[in-house]
């Protein structure tokens, strides 16, 4: 996997953060991991088709996850609701989609499958010996993780 | 409250009508998200979906109106964009009407309905405002 893959998502999570949250993103740390494994509370899922197959995970603690959706509401919120969790799938399908738009501008045109949200700890085991690329990012919030897996067709 | 006023897009008509829409939904976000049984709430909840059906076809019209007044290059796409958009709504308002839109699928709406319409107007619609003065400024 080519490590480039995950500037197209960083670049599109910064600018969404930026739009929605009025929030800018810094990157912490990178690491490379065996398996898609989030310790994160919430995550969310997207799967990737078309010239690049694979998988995305954006994983964020509890409260982070909750303050994003009452600073976009403007409303109290203690818990991941199905509101939240749907506004926070979006979120992820926004960036996504944002993260392919770039890259078919290299020339790889891919689809993005409905966003999946888990609420607990997420653990995907990978069935090849692809390592999955995992970028911290840190915000005025919290911190959140964005596990990336795209192999080339 | 959802609106902020880094949303504005700077051509008064447009943006008086997006705070009311962000104030409409924002009540209607109260309404599916508060306590009480979720048929006491059906009424507000019915009332709200009619209001957008009626008030998006509107407002649509009239940022499309703006924008073909100001020669706007991007209105075909913009349009196909709105299109879609009363889509949801009136998929979301016939499927109440249905009976098959519970508390948990009311609120899965609402969730995606916010996140999109706040992407909409802080991005595409920005672009509108953006045009207008460009242009302004080679007059």
């Amino acid at each position: 996997m080519k490590a480039e893959y995950i500037n197209f998502f960083y670049q599109a999570t910064n600018d969404v953060f930026k739009l929605m949250l009025n929030m800018e993103t810094e990157k912490k740390n990178l690491s490379v991991l065996e398996d898609m494994i989030s310790s994160k509370d919430v995550n969310v899922h997207l799967g990737i088709t078309g010239d690049l197959k694979g998988n995305v995970l954006f994983g964020f603690p509890k409260d982070m996850a909750i303050e994003m959706i009452k600073i976009m509401s403007g409303m109290e919120m203690d818990k991941i609701d199905s509101f939240a969790s749907s506004a926070l799938g979006e979120i992820g399908n926004i960036i996504g989609g944002n993260a392919l738009t770039n890259l078919s501008k290299n020339k790889y045109v891919c689809d993005i499958a409905p966003p999946q949200v888990f609420v607990g700890k997420y653990k995907s085991f990978s069935l090849d010996n692809e390592k999955i690329l995992q970028l911290t990012l840190k915000t005025d919030i919290g911190e959140f993780d964005i596990s990336i897996f795209l192999k080339e067709k | 409250m959802m609106w902020k006023d880094s949303y504005k897009v700077g051509v008064e008509l447009i943006d008086d009508q997006h705070k009311e829409l962000f104030r409409r939904l924002s009540e209607f976000f109260k309404v599916i998200r508060g306590d009480g049984s979720w048929e006491d709430r059906m009424a507000k909840v019915k009332e709200t979906l009619e209001f957008m059906q009626e008030y998006v076809i509107i407002h649509f019209h009239d940022e499309e109106t703006y924008q073909e007044e100001i020669g706007f290059p991007d209105l075909e796409n913009h349009k196909f964009i709105h299109e879609k958009f009363k889509k949801e709504i009136s998929d979301c308002a016939k499927t109440f009407e249905a009976g098959e839109m519970d508390e948990d699928k009311m609120q899965e709406f609402g969730g995606k309905l916010m996140t999109w319409l706040i992407m909409h107007v802080g991005k595409a619609d920005q672009q509108i405002g953006e045009y207008a003065r460009a242009k302004e400024g080679q007059a």
